[in-house]
C-alpha cells in the first residue's frame, strides 16, 4: 500500500525520532545528531572547552533530541541550550555552566549582528550630550551571573594558562558586544541598563550613581565609547 | 571559455582566500552560512567580487510536502539578489517537517505525487529568485519500495516540467549506485545533457555494516578514483560544466583543495578523456 507523501514523511520522521524503521535509517539519525551537536559546539565553544568533546557530544545529543532547530540557519540554533543546561544541572554538576552558555550565546548573537558605524558624538557640549538618548550596538546584551564568568571564559580559551578559577570572585556583570565583552561594576551596569531602557545619558548617570557611589561617569562613558558600545543617537 | 573548476568556500579557508586570492575558476558558498551579517559575511563578499560564484542552499527542503518556508525563502532570495551569483542550487531532498529542521538531506520516494510536490516547490523558488536554479542528486542509503520511477527519470522529469537545471554530484551517483546496487553508468543514461549546469565532486567514507559495505557521503577525503572515473564519463557524455570540489569533514589545508580543483580542471579541459586522468 502506497502512503501519500504527507503520511510517508510523517512516518519517516517518527522512525527517526523513535529509533524504528530499517537499519540504514540510522545513517540519517546519526548524521542529524552529530551535525547538530557539532553546530552547538561551534556556538558554545566555552561550554565545549569546559566539559570536553566527548561529554559535550553526549549532552548536546540529548538536547538535540528534545529541541530540533525550527529553521536551517545553524548559527541561530541553540537559544534554549542554556536553559536546558540549567534544568539538567544533575547531568553535568557544574552550577555555572548554564551562565557560561548564556555568555556563549550572547557572543554568538553579537557576532552575527550588523555593525553600523559607531555613534559620532564629537562636537556635542556636555549639556547637550547628557540630554541625548543613545542606542546600544546591535546584539549588545548585559549578562549577570553569580560566578566570575569573565575569568571562567578566559581560563577556557585555547592556550590559557593552567590554574583554578576562584568561583568566589563573582558575581559579574558583562556587557557583550560584537567585538567581545567587557566586565562592568555595579554602577556601570546600572548606567548601561538605563541606556538600554531608553533613558537619557543624564538619567543613566543618575542610575549609575544610585547603584554605586564611586561611579565615574567620564571614565565609564569613555570606556564604552572605546569598545563601540553605542550604535547611534536616537534624536 | 572553459568550464571553471573551483571549491566550496569553507570557514577555515576564508581568511586565506581573502588575503591571497588563489587561482580558482569558481567559489561556492552554502547559502545558510551567510544569511546573517558578520565579519565573515564581509570577507565573503570581498572575495565574491573576484571570482565566479555559486550559491548552494542546503535547507530549502524542496521535497517537503508542506511547501517552502516563506521566511527562509525570503532570506535566500535576498542573499541571491545581493550576490548575483552565476549559479544557484539546492538538493532533491527534504529536511523540514512539522516546523522542525532535520539538518540532513532526507530521501524522497520517487512517485508522481512527490514529483508534483518538488515541481511546485522549484517553481516557487525560481519565481522568488527570478532565475533558474539547479537541483542536485542526493546520496541515497535507503531503497524506497514504493518509488515508481528511477532517480534519473525523476530528475529528468523535474527539469522538463520546471525548467530547472541539474547539478550532477558524481560522488553522490557513486555512493547511491553502490548502496542501492545500481550500475552507475546506467544511472547516467537518459539524462538531458542540456539541463546539466554543474558538477560536484567530493570524497566518501566506506563503512562496514550488516556484512557488507555502505558508502557514506561525508565529504571528508580526496575524491576517490571511481568518482574521478564517473566524472570523466559525465564530462564526455554531457560536456564540461562548472565543477566544485566539496570538503566538509576534517577539512585539510587549502592547497589540498586547490590541487583537487586543478585535477578537475584538467579533466574538464580534456573533455573528460581518460588519458587526462593521470595528469
Amino acid at each position: 500500500m502506497t502512503l501519500a507523501l504527507r503520511e510517508w514523511q510523517a512516518a519517516f520522521v517518527a522512525d527517526l525520532a523513535g529509533g524504528g524503521g530499517e537499519a540504514r535509517l540510522a545513517i540519517h539519525r546519526h548524521h542529524i545528531q552529530r551535525s547538530l551537536a557539532k553546530a552547538l559546539a561551534m556556538t558554545f565553544p566555552t561550554v565545549h572547552a569546559l566539559v570536553g568533546a566527548d561529554f559535550f557530544r553526549q549532552i548536546a545529543g540529548i538536547f538535540v533530541t528534545r529541541e530540533l532547530p525550527t529553521q536551517p540557519v545553524l548559527a541561530e540554533y541553540g537559544a534554549q541550550f542554556a536553559d536546558f543546561l540549567a534544568a539538567e544541572e544533575a547531568m553535568h554538576g557544574l552550577p555555572y555552566l548554564a551562565d557560561v552558555a548564556r555568555l556563549d550565546w550572547a557572543l554568538n548573537v553579537a557576532f552575527y549582528s550588523p555593525r553600523p558605524s559607531a555613534a559620532d558624538l564629537t562636537g556635542l557640549s556636555p549639556e547637550v550630550l547628557l540630554s541625548k538618548v543613545l542606542t546600544l550596538a546591535p546584539g549588545a546584551e548585559l549578562i549577570r551571573s553569580r560566578y566570575p564568568l569573565d575569568r571562567i571564559w578566559t581560563a577556557s580559551q585555547p592556550g590559557a594558562a593552567e590554574g583554578e578559577v576562584d568561583l568566589a570572585k563573582g558575581p559579574t556583570c558583562l556587557l557583550v558586544l560584537p567585538a567581545g565583552f567587557v566586565r562592568l561594576d555595579e554602577g556601570e551596569a546600572a548606567f548601561v541598563a538605563s541606556i538600554a531602557e531608553g533613558h537619557t545619558l543624564e538619567a543613566a548617570a543618575v542610575a549609575g550613581f544610585t547603584a554605586e557611589s564611586n561611579f565615574g561617569l567620564a571614565g565609564c562613558f569613555g570606556r564604552l565609547l572605546g569598545c563601540e558600545a553605542f550604535a547611534a543617537l536616537q534624536q | 571559455m572553459n568550464a571553471p573548476a573551483g571549491i566550496g568556500l569553507r570557514a577555515p579557508h576564508l581568511a586565506e582566500i581573502d588575503r591571497d586570492r588563489p587561482a580558482l575558476g569558481l567559489l561556492e558558498i552554502h547559502a545558510e552560512n551567510y544569511l546573517l551579517p558578520s565579519p565573515s559575511f564581509a570577507a565573503m563578499e570581498r572575495v565574491r567580487a573576484d571570482y565566479r560564484f555559486s550559491v548552494h542552499a542546503v535547507g530549502l527542503s524542496l521535497g517537503a510536502v508542506d511547501g517552502l518556508d516563506a521566511a527562509h525563502l525570503a532570506r535566500v532570495a535576498a542573499l541571491v539578489k545581493r550576490l548575483q551569483p552565476d549559479l544557484v542550487s539546492d538538493h532533491l531532498s527534504w529536511s523540514t517537517h512539522g516546523g522542525r529542521y532535520f539538518n540532513d538531506l532526507l530521501p524522497l520516494p520517487y512517485t508522481e505525487e512527490a514529483l508534483d510536490v518538488v515541481v511546485r516547490n522549484v517553481d516557487r523558488l525560481q519565481e522568488a529568485l527570478g532565475r533558474q536554479i539547479s537541483i542536485e542528486n542526493p546520496s541515497c542509503y535507503l531503497a524506497i519500495a514504493h518509488s515508481t520511477m528511477s532517480e534519473p527519470e525523476f530528475l529528468s522529469q523535474l527539469a522538463k516540467r520546471s525548467g530547472c537545471g541539474l547539478l550532477l554530484d558524481a560522488n553522490n551517483i557513486h555512493v547511491t549506485a553502490h548502496n542501492l546496487s545500481i550500475d552507475p553508468a546506467r544511472w547516467l543514461d537518459g539524462l538531458p545533457a542540456a539541463a546539466i549546469t554543474e558538477y560536484h565532486l567530493a570524497g566518501h567514507a566506506v563503512n562496514e555494516v550488516e556484512g557488507g559495505t555502505i558508502l557514506i557521503d561525508d565529504h571528508g577525503s580526496r575524491v576517490g578514483d571511481p568518482v574521478w572515473g564517473l566524472f570523466s564519463q559525465c564530462v564526455e557524455r554531457f560536456g564540461p560544466r562548472p565543477t566544485v570540489i566539496e570538503w566538509d569533514t576534517d577539512i585539510p589545508a587549502l592547497p589540498v583543495l586547490l590541487d583537487e580543483a586543478r585535477r578537475a580542471s584538467v579533466l574538464l579541459a580534456a573533455g573528460g578523456r581518460h588519458d587526462a586522468r593521470a595528469a
